[in-house]
């Protein structure tokens, strides 16, 4: 279909009319963000999975430009650039057009994104709630019924991690991994044997590492073996890895008790009232116990937006595949025709804007919705 | 009479066309220019209903994928390539044997911490965190890449399309490392690359590739037994 009907443009501009009320009611601003955005900076924080999806141009300089895949980068460079204070809080709520090549048949290659981003809250459950709330009411208002929210919680994962002995390059490496289950699986496998890792063709230039200072050893190694230093990466850079592979050998190896508790918690699923037993389960560690009050000040939160959490939905596994989130991690699904379908998503990511040029960290949350498809539920 | 004529691309030139004719003569259809559009059309000597059309190697695979043609002579690099494994609309018919090449993944040598794929993602998050952008990966595979990095569990990395001299990207300072096609290895040591252990992609030669609606077809199991026992 080569563009919408008088008809069909009429009835989205309605509904999605009647979503952004639910915004700007709530004293979101509503902003209208770039569409053409700077490539680098989606494609240098996005996998290759959404670079290999965005469409991606060049300007007569040679500037590689792209169409929004998302809006939420967008927003954060509207307020990068007009906020007089980027850490002061401000509430922003958008409509506009994301642009994606389609992964599946039948998904479109541009719709309209709908959603809310708020900045440099300071009653972090309390903002997280509302924009739950916001989402949910929201999608009422374009004529939804029936939702089926589901939620994940970064925090918790992060506490546990941190809350066990072990290297702080092996938490590194967990929480990098944790976004891909068979990667992390590998991983925690490897840390309770670390000993037992077989060799390979650099086990030699790991053990030229003992005993010496990292970086001259392999820079010594490197001019021994004729080896023109190519790319940028640094031998600094090469060193650390190597004497990483090195002080992991000799490792005290995970428990295996600890292992048991990252995959009771991973296991952890049922409505998010219920979760919390199987949560104060887990072994109490300063870390921990406040990701817990958090996860159930949360809670009252929720009741406290009018909400009933008892009928959400909590997977400890859930969010595994949007990267840039940092605590709370929600969805919204609809029953559809065939299976059920997502319509919004969205969560806490208080990196992002450091990442995109703040020049500090500055809290952030908010949702998206796929508007299209609420249409498509609805038709 | 057969009912629609089938058709087989050839590559028009260079050894991989040469080493298509000589195996397909021992077979006992050769390859024979005919019509007037002489030189990019042809037929099989004793085999009706399959025509040939001569074509640049690097479109078989595509009009393979688009239905163009119903049979074609290609590297399994580039059948890979243009066709994701998801696609049954086409596949492998009959290796070969000739042409034979990997597509590998290669690393700069001095790179002495990176074995394998694994430590490839690890890189990956070690050089965005010290130089803020990803890792670049120079290559003309760009779906074979996105597959292979997808199912070891590598992510962070961008790709940068390559369509010549691959191989000179890192030194270059165009990309970090490489997924390219190579017969000895000879040109990656040149370039001081190294394969990584669990690099290979692909152990590609020359392929028949057929669309999955002609295979069982009898002129199609004509040829493929005839070339068979050709090999």
């Amino acid at each position: 279909m080569a563009g919408r009907s008088s008809a069909e443009r009429e009835a989205l501009a309605r509904q999605n009319a009647a979503i952004m009320a639910v915004f700007e009611r709530a004293g979101f601003d509503h902003i209208a963000p770039d569409i053409i955005q700077p490539a680098d900076i989606f494609l240098e924080r996005s996998g290759e999975d959404i670079r290999a999806r965005t469409f991606v141009f060049s300007d007569p300089d040679g500037n590689e430009l792209c169409l929004r895949p998302d809006l939420t980068v967008p927003a954060c460079r509207y307020h990068l650039s007009h906020a007089g204070d980027v850490s002061a809080e401000a509430r922003y709520c958008y409509l506009g057009t994301a642009f994606r090549f389609p992964d599946e048949l039948l998904s479109p290659q541009e719709f309209n994104q709908a959603g809310i981003e708020w900045f440099g809250d300071s009653d972090p459950v309390g903002a997280e709630a509302r924009v739950m709330k916001l989402t949910i009411a929201a999608l009422e208002a374009a004529g939804l019924a029936r939702l089926k929210v589901t939620m994940g919680d970064l925090g918790l994962f992060n506490a546990l991690i941190n809350s066990m002995d072990m290297p702080d390059r092996w938490r590194r490496r967990l929480k990098h991994q944790f976004w891909r289950p068979a990667a992390f699986r590998a991983l925690l496998e490897r840390f309770t044997r670390p000993s037992a890792v077989k060799r390979t063709a650099i086990s030699a230039h790991v053990d030229a590492m003992a005993g010496k200072d990292p970086e001259q050893a392999a820079g010594a190694l490197i001019s021994e073996l004729g080896l023109p230093h190519v790319t940028d990466r640094s031998v600094a850079e090469i060193a650390a890895r190597l004497s990483e592979k090195l002080a992991d050998r000799s490792e005290a190896p995970l428990a295996a008790d600890m292992v048991r508790v990252i995959e009771t918690y991973l296991a952890i699923e049922g409505s998010v009232t219920d979760v919390v037993a199987d949560l104060a389960r887990l072994p109490s560690s300063p870390a921990l116990d406040g990701a817990r009050r958090w996860f159930e000040a949360r809670i009252e939160a929720l009741e406290d937006q009018g909400l009933n959490p008892r009928r959400f939905h909590f997977s400890a596994n859930f969010g595994r595949e949007l990267e840039y989130y940092t605590g709370l991690v929600f969805q919204i699904e609809v029953e559809a025709r065939n299976a059920p379908l997502v319509v919004a998503g969205g969560g806490r990511y208080n990196d992002l804007l450091l990442d995109l040029g703040a020049p500090r960290r500055v809290p952030a949350v908010g949702c998206a919705i796929h508007t299209e498809r609420v249409k498509a539920v609805l038709a | 009479m057969t009912a629609t004529t089938l058709t087989l691309g050839i590559p028009s030139k260079g050894r991989l066309m040469e080493a298509t004719a000589a195996l397909f003569a021992k077979a006992g259809h050769g390859l024979e220019r005919v019509g007037n559009d002489r030189g990019y059309r042809g037929r099989l000597s004793g085999l009706d209903g399959i025509e040939v059309a001569f074509l640049s190697a690097s479109e078989i695979a595509g009009q393979l994928r688009e239905g163009k043609i119903a049979l074609g002579v290609t590297g399994e690099d580039l059948l890979r390539e243009n066709i994701p494994p998801t696609d049954d609309c086409a596949d492998v018919a009959l290796r070969l044997g000739f042409g034979p090449a990997n597509v590998v993944v290669a690393v700069p040598e001095c790179w002495l911490d990176v074995a394998a794929m694994a430590d490839l993602e690890e890189v990956a998050e070690q050089f965005y965190r010290s130089h803020g952008r990803r890792i670049r990966v120079a290559t003309k595979y760009v779906h074979l890449t996105r597959r292979w990095f997808a199912a070891h569990g590598v992510t962070g990395y961008r790709i940068v399309d390559s369509s010549g001299a691959t191989e000179g990207a890192p030194a270059a300072g165009l990309a970090e490392l490489i997924v390219d096609i190579t017969t000895t290895g000879s040109t990656l040591k040149a370039n001081h690359l190294r394969i990584l252990e669990d690099g290979v992609i692909l152990e590609s030669c020359a392929v028949l590739a057929a669309r999955r609606e002609v295979l069982s077809e009898a002129r199609v199991q004509v040829l493929i037994r005839a070339l068979s026992k050709a090999l």
